[in-house]
């Protein structure tokens, strides 16, 4: 019995259901792992500036309301109407329905810019993480960047600005030999091989530094973490309750259970 | 009891037979007093049904079964509704629960040989609650409307358009349209919640009554109803209330702790009970890479993939659910419990529980040339286990089964 359980719990842990073919972040590879810390208010609260900044003039959230936000992240009304919400004559209930006319975008675009509310559902906190860190410039591409994570995504990189340049580069690797190791010459040298496809940023061409960037992105994904799911929070920690309160009920149910078992037993 | 309400209970029982009942079904109706953890299953199914009934019925009030709607308001649902989060993930674990436990209830059924004279009504009552349920799920998944339930039923509903002459009509009657589109969503919607509800409450109800009339068995195969004291009541059994309500209630304690860690941590179960593709809205313009079903289903969708011809496919499929029902009569054994079958019934058995897992994963996961190779042997194996059964049930030797429990 305890091997059929461990083997079940294997089973689901080492699976996860990617797309069809190829890793989960395209030509990235694995995707940078993600753990949301959505008990963390000021990471949240930094992740909606910069959404409504710098995402917010194309993509909607629409399944989202902007009072839900401010409610959840310990936002003031007053300070979260003058800084955070866009547009007049919007109030708290409304729904964050984006603030570009659809046929402009499309024309703009060629594409509508999805809704973004459940993106992090749907491919993954990871994978949005590190499709955000993975622009890199392309000339080729109508925007002049394109993505590893999603080759010919049709968005420019708007962080670029704060990212600085970021473009692939090659470098010397050592290389593997059959047996796992590296291969060495005769002197005891590694031997090293040219690869490309590496992402390289050119220092000081941003106005973050490369850790502050990664934080900003950390801190919007988590934002976006929360919108695809803002019960999530609240879910885990009523979790611990329940599964406790049956804890206790599946003993009291026991010492009931075997006191009555005396009878036939 | 006081002199007042005594008279009532007795005016209202000499007009409805609460005694009655409470004693044939509850407070003397006898059942094995040993029995293991496998026969806890049924009690568990039924709770299940509880929970689906109950947070159905609280879905429904926020729900909206239009083509423009039904996507935007589970999310109404999930974020809008105080605690609706609570409600949407009860009834999407539970109906991910509901199969596993009616899986290892009808595993139980097949190990302990519950089918045997004379139970077998109660087998084919449980079989055809198991028909409506796989229907009831599949009619479910499409009401979200997201890419999975959408592409989803393009694959389930097109196989009835490989039917023969009727195939393509049938296929507009099912949808109620050309294409699926919101006629679709609310005509699944009725049936998901009145037609096949009713139908499905119905047949537990006589599965439950057939049950009691025979009497429920146990891992021994013994005959109880053989020794009985003065009364008639079965030597080797208790009566129902309150002993095997307080067993019932040890297997409901586990069973909340195991439910509430997959609908609290991990409601998506991996992708496997919620898929993350349905995390999008419904777009017939785009096909997503890899349509997959649910897990419940994926053992048959590996069959039906296995076999190239479509018609094939789904004639195999419905094959693999329909020779269950005659389980009964092609089990030809003595003994009821594999306890006191022989070797043959045991490597059967085995290798029947290794092909479902197989295909249960085979289900999941994109077509290879290997993966249908395998398909195929896994198909192979499932169907031998049920079509030789008459054969290897009725050629071993069995071990004697003893006559008390």
């Amino acid at each position: 019995m305890k091997k059929l359980i461990l083997i079940i719990l294997l089973f689901f842990s080492s699976q996860a259901v990617y797309s069809a073919s190829g890793a989960p972040c395209g030509d990235y590879g694995e995707c940078d792992d993600f753990r949301p810390e959505l008990n963390n208010i000021e990471s949240l609260q930094l992740g909606t500036l910069t959404f409504i900044n710098h995402c917010y003039g194309c993509h909607s959230l629409k399944y989202s309301r902007w009072g839900r936000i401010a409610k959840d992240l310990d936002i003031p009304d007053e300070i979260f109407t003058n800084n955070l919400v866009f547009g007049n004559d919007i109030k708290l209930g409304d729904r964050m329905t984006g603030s570009m006319k659809l046929a402009d975008s499309e024309s703009w675009f060629g594409i509508a810019p999805p809704d973004l509310t459940l993106v992090t559902r749907l491919h993954g906190s990871d994978w949005v993480y590190t499709y955000l860190r993975t622009f890199y410039e392309d000339s080729s591409k109508p925007y002049g960047v394109n993505n590893l994570v999603y080759p010919g995504a049709a968005m420019p990189n708007v962080l670029a600005e704060l990212q600085g340049q970021q473009i692939l580069s090659c470098k010397d690797v050592p290389v593997i030999a059959s047996n796992g190791g590296v291969r060495r010459d005769e002197f005891g040298n590694d031997i090293t091989e040219e690869k490309c496809g590496y992402l390289k940023t050119i220092e000081g061409s941003g106005t973050l530094s490369e850790e502050e960037f990664d934080e900003l992105i950390f801190n919007l994904v988590n934002f976006m973490t929360y919108i695809g799911e803002p019960s999530r929070a609240d879910r885990e920690r009523m979790g611990w309750y329940v599964i406790l309160f049956f804890i206790v009920f599946t003993a009291f149910s026991y010492l009931l259970f075997k006191e009555y078992q005396k009878d036939y037993h | 009891m006081t002199k007042k309400t005594s008279r009532l209970f007795n005016w209202i029982n000499n007009r409805l037979p609460i005694v009655n009942t409470f004693e044939r079904h509850l407070s003397k109706h006898p059942v094995p007093k040993k029995v293991n953890f496998w026969y806890m299953f049924g009690a568990l199914a039924s709770v299940v049904l509880i929970i689906q009934i109950i947070s159905g019925i609280w879905l429904m009030f926020g729900y909206e079964n239009t083509e423009e709607g039904a996507f935007a308001s589970v999310e109404y649902i999930m974020r809008d509704i105080e605690y609706g989060w609570i409600i949407r993930y009860m009834h999407t674990t539970g109906a991910s629960m509901f199969f596993a436990v009616v899986y290892l209830h009808m595993f139980r059924g097949l190990l302990y040989g519950s089918y045997h004279k004379p139970r077998e009504l109660v087998w084919i009552f449980g079989m055809t609650i198991y028909l409506v349920m796989m229907a009831e799920g599949f009619l479910g998944y499409v009401l979200p409307y997201g890419q999975m339930s959408y592409w989803g039923a393009q694959v389930i509903i097109s196989l009835f358009g490989a039917i023969p002459y009727i195939g393509e009509s049938l296929e507009i009657w099912i949808r109620g349209d050309y294409y699926i589109s919101g006629a679709t969503i609310s005509r699944f919607f009725a049936l998901h919640v009145v037609a096949l509800p009713l139908i499905l409450i119905a047949l537990v109800f006589m599965h439950l009554v057939a049950l009691h009339e025979v009497g429920a068995g146990n891992p021994e195969g013994v005959d109880i109803e053989k020794y009985l004291d003065k009364d008639g009541v079965p030597l080797d059994s208790v009566p129902f209330f309150p002993y095997k309500v307080l067993n019932a209630l040890v297997a409901i304690g586990i069973f909340g702790i195991v439910f509430s860690i997959i609908m609290f941590f991990f409601p998506e179960g991996g992708g496997y009970m919620l898929e993350l593709a349905n995390f999008e809205e419904a777009n017939p313009l785009s096909t997503p890479e890899h349509i997959a079903p649910v897990w419940y289903y994926s053992p048959y969708y590996a069959m039906l993939r296995a076999v190239p011809d479509k018609l094939g496919g789904l004639v195999v499929m419905g094959a693999a659910i329909a020779i269950l029902f005659i389980v009964p009569w092609l089990d030809r054994s003595k003994v009821a419990s594999i306890r006191y079958k022989g070797i043959l019934s045991k490597i059967a058995m085995t290798l029947f529980v290794m092909s479902w897992l197989m295909l249960a994963w085979l289900g999941t996961v994109p077509v290879t040339a290997l993966r249908t190779t395998l398909s195929i042997i896994g198909t192979v194996i499932y169907f031998a286990f049920f079509l030789l059964m008459p054969i290897y049930t009725s050629i071993e030797k069995t071990k004697p089964v003893p006559d008390r429990l």
